[in-house]
């Protein structure tokens, strides 16, 4: 019986360890080969989406692995496993809630809180969604990821097999909202599927909601960057008043004023700034920009963001940017 | 530019609803407990028990396989 539990934690522990590149990867393949990105993955974008994918792994993997061999058993000790007895459906809800509720907030901070929103800007700056774009994250905030610690430190107190499943799990809702594949369309268009789609839409992250929180548009009855901060559960943004449900995808994503920021600057600002004059990441740019109006942006997209609309005050201030994510 | 007054007192209001959130498994999980009678804490002690018996050096060989 033993050696069976040890066969079935090797497969769970490796599933951990390449599942998530392999989902990436699969459905990324899946999104090229029906041309899902449309011609919309410009060399600059090519280069950031590369970047942040890749070398965060380098600095993030290190730091964790030093807080949970050095840190965690400095500051806990005695307490290692202390917790194991806890059955595993208990240990499952305690990290479920613990980890994605603390992702809200890290979330959620990073668009209500001004000097936040710029180590943020990355993952929003995209102007389409997909697997190129699911791990588009400035090193900083990757590195400062709270619920990755708060995790860690359960899982080193004896949930570690509970705190795996939930990580699976995550993982997938995550990787398969930011996707561009709308697998969540039948459960909308077949009425007989309505009562599911209304308790699935509510409980965790769906395309629909996502794509919404990654719109360039806000308050159109569509996008939504103000709100639908979820990242497993959407349940957080229902309680919180932060939700918006429309079951429609946005024409247009990523910021309205966004001018291609070299992807050294996206992956590593404050330490290195764009050279993109205006841009929230320049030297002397705004803590943040307005957007612009949503008819220019109609024509920023037909013309490419090497010719942006000049931000004039004739032009309409929609909304701030930084409650963009 | 500053945060908004209206959304610092939502921060601090949903803030203050998260604690209860966050304590809310644990909280169910130990009512069950009570509910049930079950003390699973109590199992995991005796299982470090028995395994200390075993590995207590009063062997012949003196813990030792050599």
């Amino acid at each position: 019986m033993e050696a069976t539990i040890e066969f079935f934690k090797k497969i769970v522990d490796n599933l951990n360890g390449f599942g998530f590149p392999f989902l990436v990867f699969f459905i990324g393949v899946l999104e090229f080969s029906f041309g899902l990105y449309k011609g919309k993955w410009p060399k600059n974008e090519r280069w950031v989406d590369i970047a942040c994918f890749t070398l965060p792994r380098l600095i993030i993997q290190p730091a964790i692995a030093y807080y949970s061999l050095h840190f965690l058993p400095y500051i806990f000790g005695d307490f290692k496993n202390v917790f194991s007895w806890v059955p595993f459906f208990w240990g499952f809800a305690i990290i479920a809630v613990a980890d994605d509720l603390t992702q809200y907030w890290y979330h959620r901070l990073h668009h209500q809180i001004p000097w936040l929103w710029r180590f943020h800007r990355t993952h929003h700056s995209a102007s389409y969604m997909g697997m190129a774009m699911a791990s588009r994250q400035n090193a900083i905030y990757t590195l400062f990821f709270s619920q990755i610690y708060l995790t860690a430190a359960l899982v080193y107190l004896g949930l570690g097999i509970p705190a795996i499943a939930v990580r699976i799990i995550k993982s997938t809702i995550t990787t398969l909202a930011h996707s561009s594949i709308p697998w969540d369309k039948p459960f909308y268009k077949y009425k007989i599927l309505h009562p599911i789609a209304w308790v699935l839409e509510r409980f965790i992250s769906t395309p629909a909601t996502h794509h919404a929180h990654h719109a360039a548009t806000t308050d159109d009855g569509v996008g939504y960057y103000k709100g639908n901060f979820g990242n497993m559960f959407f349940l957080w943004d229902i309680i919180f008043g932060t939700a918006l449900i429309s079951r429609q995808y946005p024409k247009a994503y990523g910021i309205s004023h966004y001018e291609g920021d070299s992807w050294y600057s996206q992956l590593l600002w404050p330490l290195f700034k764009s050279n993109v004059e205006g841009s929230e990441l320049a030297a002397d740019g705004p803590v943040v920009r307005v957007d612009i109006d949503k008819h220019q942006l109609a024509a920023t997209a037909a013309s490419g963001y090497k010719n942006p609309p000049v931000l004039t005050p004739e032009l309409t201030v929609v909304q701030s940017s930084y409650s963009n994510n | 530019m500053k945060l908004e007054t209206t959304t610092k007192q939502q921060i601090v209001r949903n803030a203050f609803l998260s604690l209860f959130i966050y304590v809310l498994p644990i909280a169910l999980m130990f009512l069950t407990f009570y509910i049930t009678g079950q003390r699973p804490w109590e199992k995991k002690n005796a299982k470090k028990e028995n395994v200390r018996s075993i590995t207590t050096k009063n062997t012949a060989n003196n813990g030792s396989n050599d």
